[in-house]
C-alpha cells in the first residue's frame, strides 16, 4: 500500500469515527429523558448553554472572518529576499491558506458544538438512568462523552488528510491547525472564565453567605454554574485537545516536508497514519469501558485507556514489521504514548485523596487558610517534577531512537507527541464524561430525585474528577512535546526561506526574546484570573440583589432569575477575551517583525518553558486544593463547618481559576503562539527590523 | 386562619404566628424584608396553654392577617424568662430549622437515653449558653443544674443538648476528633482531661458559646425541663435523617 492510499484509509477511519459518534448521539437521544421537573431543569441548562454558544460562535465567526481575510491578503504573495536588499514578490496561495484556516476553525467549532449538544441532552438522561442502575447511567454518560471524542478525532483526521491530499502542501495543513487553535484558545479561555465566574459566585453567596447547599435550585447562579461545566469542560476541552491533536500532527508534517526530495511525502504522511491508527484503537477501546452494578467507574475508564494504548502499540508494531514505518518511529510513538499515560496517572497522585499531598494539605488546614495555600502551592510545584521528567525522558529517548534509525532526532520528538495524542478519541471520551455526570448530579439534586440517585451520581462524579485530572496532565505534557516539535518546525520554515536561524543565549536579541516569551504565560494567566474575579464580583452583586429584593426565593415561594446570571457570565467571559487573544496572536508577530526571527525563536522557547511549568502547577495545585476540601467533607479533621473546612474552602476558591481557567488555557496559548510563528515565518524571514 | 404558639430558643421568646411550623421555620431562618436570618430552634406550644406571666390573649387579638390577606408571621408575646414560665407538658414537637430554612420536627420521647460510659459535652441553650464538659450523664447533669445544685449556680428551667465527643469521650488526650468541627480542640481536650482526672464533675469550656449548633454534632438529642419535669427529644441517627429527610440532612450537613 503506497502512502497516498494511507490518506484514504485515514479519511475512511475519520468517516467511521464520525458515523459511530452520530450513531451514539441518536442512541443517547433515544434514552428516557425523565420526569417533567427534570426536563425543565435540563432545559434551563440547555438554554443557557445555547445562549453562550450562540454569542461565542458569533464572536468567533467575526474573528475568523477578519483573520481569514488578513491571511488571504498576506499569503497572496510569496516574498523572497535576494542578497541584502532585494525582495522578489510572487503570487501566493492566500485563498487556499485562508480557506484552510476557516475550515480548521469550523472543524474545531463543530467538535465543541457536537460535544455540547450531546452533553446537555445526556445530563438529564444520565440522571434518569441513575434511578434504575449505576450501570445504565455510566454507559449512557460515557457513550455521550464518546460522541465528542470520536467526532473530534474524526473531523481532525478527515480535515488534515483531505487538505493534504488536495494541496500536497504541509503548510496548508498548518493553516488548518492555526484556525483550529485560534478558536480553541478562545473557546477554552472563554469557557474557563465563564465556568469559574459562575462557580465562585454561586459558592460564595449561596454556600458561604446564605448557607444553601451545592446545586440548590434557590441559588440564582445554579444554572449558570451547570452551564459552565459544559462550556468549560466539554466545548472548551474538546476544542483544546482538537487543537493539540492537530498541532502535533502538523508539526511532524512540517518536519517531514523539510526532508530531501523522495522522502518528503512518506514522512509528511506518517503522522496522519499514526492518527488513523489511534482513531481505530479508540473505536475498539471504547467497547471495553463497561461497569457492573456496584463496580468502580474510575477503574473501568482507566481500563479503557490502557486497552486503547495496547491496541495502538500493537497496531504500530504490525506496521513496523510490515516496514510501513521504521523501528525508530515505532519506538518514538510508543514511548510517547506510554509516557503520556504515566504522566496522566502521576498527576492523579497529586490530586487524589488516597495519597499524601491531598491528605497533608487537609491536615494542615486545621491551622488556617494561609498554611493551606502554602502547602497546596508547594505540592503543585513538586508535581511539575514527574511530568517534566517524563517529557525529558520521552524527548531524549524519541530523539535518539530516531537518530539511531537515520531520522532527524527532532522528528522523533514530534512523533512521540503524535503518539501521545493519537488516542485522544478515548481520552476525550473519558474527559467529557466528567461534566455530563456532574450535571446529572446537579439535575438530580434540583429535580428532587432522591438520595439513591444522588449517591449513584456521586459515584459517577468521583470517577469523572479523576479522569479530568489524568486528562489535564496528559494534555499539558502532550502540548509540551508538541510545541517542542513546532519550535523545530518554525526553525525549519525560517531556514527554508533562506535565513540561517541562530537561537543562542549569547545573543542579546535572543535573550530579549526569551524574556518576553517567558513573561507571556504568567501575564496571560493573570489576565484570565482577573477576568474571573472581576466577573464573579459582578455576579455576586447580582445574586445578592436577587436575594435582597425577592425574599421569596429563599423561602421557596418565588423563582430566581437564572437568565440574568447566565447572561452576566456569558457577557463577562466574551468581553474578557480581547487582550488574551492579542497576547497569543499579536505578540509573537510583533516580536518577529520588530526583533526578528532569532528573537522570535527565543520568544517561543521562553514561552514554552514558563507555559508548561505554569500549566502543570496550576492544574495540579488547583485539583489538590479542591480534593483537600472534599477530603475534609468526608469527615476528616472536623468535617464540614470546621476551621479546617473553612481554610480548605479558601484554598479551593483560589484553586478554581488555577485549574479550570488559566492552567488548561496555557497549553493552547503556547500552541497558538508556535503555530502563528511558523505560519508567518516566511514573511518574518523577509520583513524584520533587527 | 389558625394561630400557633411557638417557644423560640434562639432567641428565647414566646411568639404567636399564623404560620404552620414549617412556614414559621422558613420565615424565622431566612427572614423577610427585615433580613433577620439564621438557624432556628423552637417548640410548638399547646394553643390552650395560658400563664399569667404572658399576655397571650392580647397577642392573639393582634394576630390577624395583613390587609392583603397574607397571614401574620409573628407577634412576640415575651422575650424574657420565657422557658421558666412554661409547663414542659405544654411543649409539643421541637422544630429544628437550618440556616437556609429547612425544618425538621422532633417528637418527645417517654424514655431517656441509655447511660453510656465516658465523658459528656453539653451545649446549654436557654436561659444561658455555656459549653460544658461533664462526667455526669444528661439526667444527672440536669439534676445538678436545676433540681439539686451543689453550688450557688442553678437555673429554674433549662434547655440543653448533648453533643458528640467521639473518641474524646473515653480518650481525651489521644482520641481522634474526626468529623467534629469544634474550635480550639486543644482547650476542649484539656477540659475533658480535667473532669476525668480531677475532683470536679463539670467544667466550663466556653462561658458564652454560640448556641447555634451544627445539628450533625448532636449526640442523643435535646433536653428541656424545670424542677418538676424533664422532657427528652431524641435526635434521629444520621442514616435515618439521610434516608427520610434528605433535604434537611443536606442543609444541616453544610
Amino acid at each position: 500500500m503506497d502512502y497516498q492510499t494511507w490518506l484514504y484509509v485515514g479519511i475512511a477511519g475519520g468517516v467511521l469515527s464520525i458515523a459511530v459518534a452520530i450513531y451514539l448521539y441518536f442512541w443517547v437521544m433515544r434514552q428516557e429523558p425523565g420526569s417533567e421537573r427534570a426536563q425543565k431543569v435540563a432545559s434551563w441548562i440547555r438554554g443557557g448553554a445555547n445562549t453562550y454558544l450562540k454569542r461565542l460562535y458569533t464572536a468567533l465567526a467575526s474573528l475568523a472572518l477578519i483573520l481569514g481575510i488578513v491571511i488571504a491578503l498576506i499569503f497572496s504573495f510569496n516574498f523572497e529576499t535576494i542578497g541584502t536588499t532585494g525582495i522578489i514578490i510572487e503570487p501566493g496561495s492566500g485563498a487556499v491558506m485562508a480557506a484552510c484556516f476557516v475550515i480548521g476553525a469550523l472543524c474545531s467549532a463543530a467538535a465543541g458544538y457536537m460535544g455540547m449538544r450531546v452533553a446537555v441532552e445526556a445530563n438529564v438522561r444520565t440522571a434518569t438512568a441513575a434511578q434504575k442502575s449505576l450501570q445504565r447511567a455510566f454507559r449512557l454518560s460515557f457513550y455521550a462523552g464518546a460522541v465528542l471524542g470520536l467526532a473530534m478525532v474524526g473531523l481532525a483526521v478527515i480535515g488534515m488528510s483531505v487538505i493534504f491530499l488536495l494541496t500536497g502542501d504541509a503548510h496548508s495543513v498548518l493553516g488548518f491547525s492555526f484556525g483550529a487553535s485560534t478558536l480553541a484558545l478562545l473557546a477554552k479561555a472563554g469557557g474557563g472564565i465563564y465556568t469559574k465566574t459562575a462557580d465562585i459566585a454561586a459558592d460564595l453567596v449561596g454556600k458561604v453567605e446564605i448557607g444553601i447547599p451545592e446545586d440548590d435550585p434557590r441559588n440564582p447562579a445554579v444554572v449558570a454554574d451547570n452551564v459552565g461545566d459544559n462550556v468549560g469542560d466539554v466545548a472548551g476541552m474538546g476544542a483544546d485537545i482538537f487543537d493539540s491533536y492537530v498541532a502535533s500532527a502538523v508539526a511532524v508534517m512540517l518536519l517531514g516536508a523539510s526532508f530531501g526530495a523522495g522522502m518528503q511525502y512518506k514522512y509528511t504522511v506518517i503522522p496522519l497514519i499514526l492518527c488513523t491508527l489511534g482513531t481505530f484503537a479508540s473505536l475498539l477501546g471504547i467497547q471495553f469501558v463497561k461497569v457492573k452494578e456496584g463496580g468502580k467507574p474510575g477503574t473501568s475508564l482507566n481500563r479503557g485507556t490502557i486497552i486503547t494504548c495496547v491496541i495502538f502499540v500493537a497496531a504500530l508494531l504490525v506496521l513496523s514489521l510490515l516496514n510501513v514505518i521504521e523501528t525508530g518511529i515505532f519506538w518514538s510513538a510508543a514511548i510517547g504514548i506510554v509516557t503520556g499515560v504515566i504522566i496522566g496517572f502521576t498527576s492523579d497522585f497529586f490530586t487524589n485523596d488516597q495519597y499524601k499531598p491531598v491528605q497533608e494539605t487537609s491536615r494542615v488546614s486545621t491551622s488556617g487558610s494561609a498554611v493551606t495555600i502554602i502547602t497546596g502551592f508547594s505540592y503543585g510545584l513538586i508535581s511539575i517534577v514527574p511530568s517534566i521528567l517524563g517529557v525529558v525522558v520521552a524527548t531524549l529517548i524519541s530523539y535518539y531512537v530516531a537518530v539511531g534509525n537515520g531520522l532527524p532526532g527532532i522528528y522523533g520528538i514530534g512523533v512521540a507527541a503524535v503518539g501521545m495524542l493519537s488516542i485522544s478519541g478515548m481520552i476525550v471520551s473519558a474527559d467529557a464524561y466528567g461534566p455530563i455526570v456532574d450535571n446529572a448530579r446537579g439535575i438530580a439534586e434540583m429535580a428532587g430525585m432522591g438520595q439513591e440517585v444522588i449517591e449513584r451520581a456521586d459515584v459517577l462524579d468521583s470517577a469523572g474528577n479523576t479522569a479530568k485530572a489524568i486528562t489535564k496532565g496528559f494534555s499539558i505534557s502532550a502540548a509540551a512535546l508538541t510545541v517542542l516539535a513546532l519550535f523545530a518546525a518554525y526553525a525549519e520554515v525560517v531556514k527554508a526561506n533562506g535565513l540561517d536561524i541562530n537561537i543562542s543565549l549569547r545573543e542579546p536579541i535572543v535573550i530579549a526574546g526569551v524574556l518576553l516569551g517567558a513573561l507571556t504565560p504568567p501575564l496571560f494567566s493573570a489576565l484570565l484570573m482577573l477576568s474571573v474575579t472581576h466577573n464573579a464580583f459582578d455576579m455576586i452583586e447580582e445574586i445578592r440583589r436577587q436575594f435582597h429584593e425577592k425574599p421569596g426565593i429563599l423561602a421557596g415561594t418565588e423563582d430566581p432569575d437564572y437568565d440574568r446570571c447566565v447572561g452576566l457570565a456569558a457577557h463577562g467571559a466574551l468581553s474578557s477575551l480581547l487582550l488574551p487573544a492579542f497576547l497569543a496572536v499579536g505578540l509573537p508577530l510583533i516580536v518577529g517583525f520588530v526583533l526578528g526571527p532569532n528573537a522570535l525563536g527565543g520568544f517561543l522557547g521562553g514561552a514554552i518553558f514558563t507555559g508548561v511549568i505554569f500549566a502543570l502547577l496550576m492544574a495540579n495545585a488547583g485539583g489538590l486544593w479542591d480534593n483537600a476540601k472534599k477530603y475534609i467533607e468526608t469527615g476528616k479533621f472536623g468535617g464540614p463547618g470546621s476551621e479546617a473546612h473553612k481554610a480548605a474552602v479558601v484554598g479551593d476558591t483560589v484553586g478554581d481559576p488555577f485549574k479550570d481557567t488559566a492552567g488548561p488555557s496555557l497549553n493552547t496559548l503556547i500552541t497558538v503562539m508556535s503555530l502563528v510563528s511558523s505560519l508567518f515565518a516566511p514573511i518574518i524571514a523577509v520583513f524584520h527590523l533587527f | 386562619m389558625e394561630s400557633h404558639f411557638y417557644l423560640s430558643l434562639l432567641p428565647e421568646a414566646l411568639i404567636v404566628s399564623m404560620l404552620n411550623p414549617e412556614e414559621f421555620g422558613t420565615y424565622y431562618a431566612v427572614g423577610s424584608s427585615k433580613k433577620s436570618r439564621g438557624q432556628a430552634m423552637f417548640f410548638e406550644v399547646d394553643p390552650g396553654y395560658r400563664h399569667e406571666y404572658f399576655h397571650i390573649d392580647e397577642a392573639l387579638k393582634r394576630c390577624v392577617p395583613h390587609e392583603d390577606g397574607r397571614p401574620k408571621s409573628s407577634i412576640y408575646v415575651s422575650v424574657y424568662r420565657v422557658l421558666e414560665h412554661i409547663d414542659p407538658d405544654a411543649l409539643l414537637d421541637l422544630h429544628l430549622t437550618t440556616q437556609d430554612g429547612r425544618t425538621l420536627a422532633l417528637k418527645a420521647s417517654k424514655t431517656l437515653p441509655e447511660n453510656e460510659s465516658g465523658l459528656h459535652l453539653y451545649q446549654e441553650i436557654v436561659p444561658v449558653t455555656p459549653l460544658v464538659v461533664s462526667r455526669l450523664d444528661p439526667l444527672s447533669f440536669f439534676d445538678l443544674i436545676v433540681k439539686n445544685p451543689t453550688s450557688l449556680i442553678s437555673v429554674p428551667a433549662i434547655a440543653f443538648a448533648e453533643l458528640q465527643l467521639g473518641e474524646l469521650a473515653n480518650d481525651p488526650e489521644m482520641g481522634m476528633l474526626n468529623n467534629l468541627p469544634y474550635s480550639n480542640p486543644d482547650h476542649l481536650r484539656q477540659c475533658l482531661s480535667d473532669v476525668k482526672t480531677k475532683f470536679v464533675s463539670t467544667k466550663m469550656v466556653d462561658r458564652t458559646h454560640s448556641p447555634v449548633i451544627p445539628y450533625r454534632t448532636i449526640k442523643n438529642g435535646f433536653f428541656v425541663g424545670n424542677s418538676e419535669k424533664l422532657r427528652y427529644y431524641p435526635m434521629p441517627s444520621a442514616e435515618t435523617l439521610r434516608s427520610e429527610n434528605y433535604r434537611w440532612f443536606r442543609s444541616a450537613s453544610m
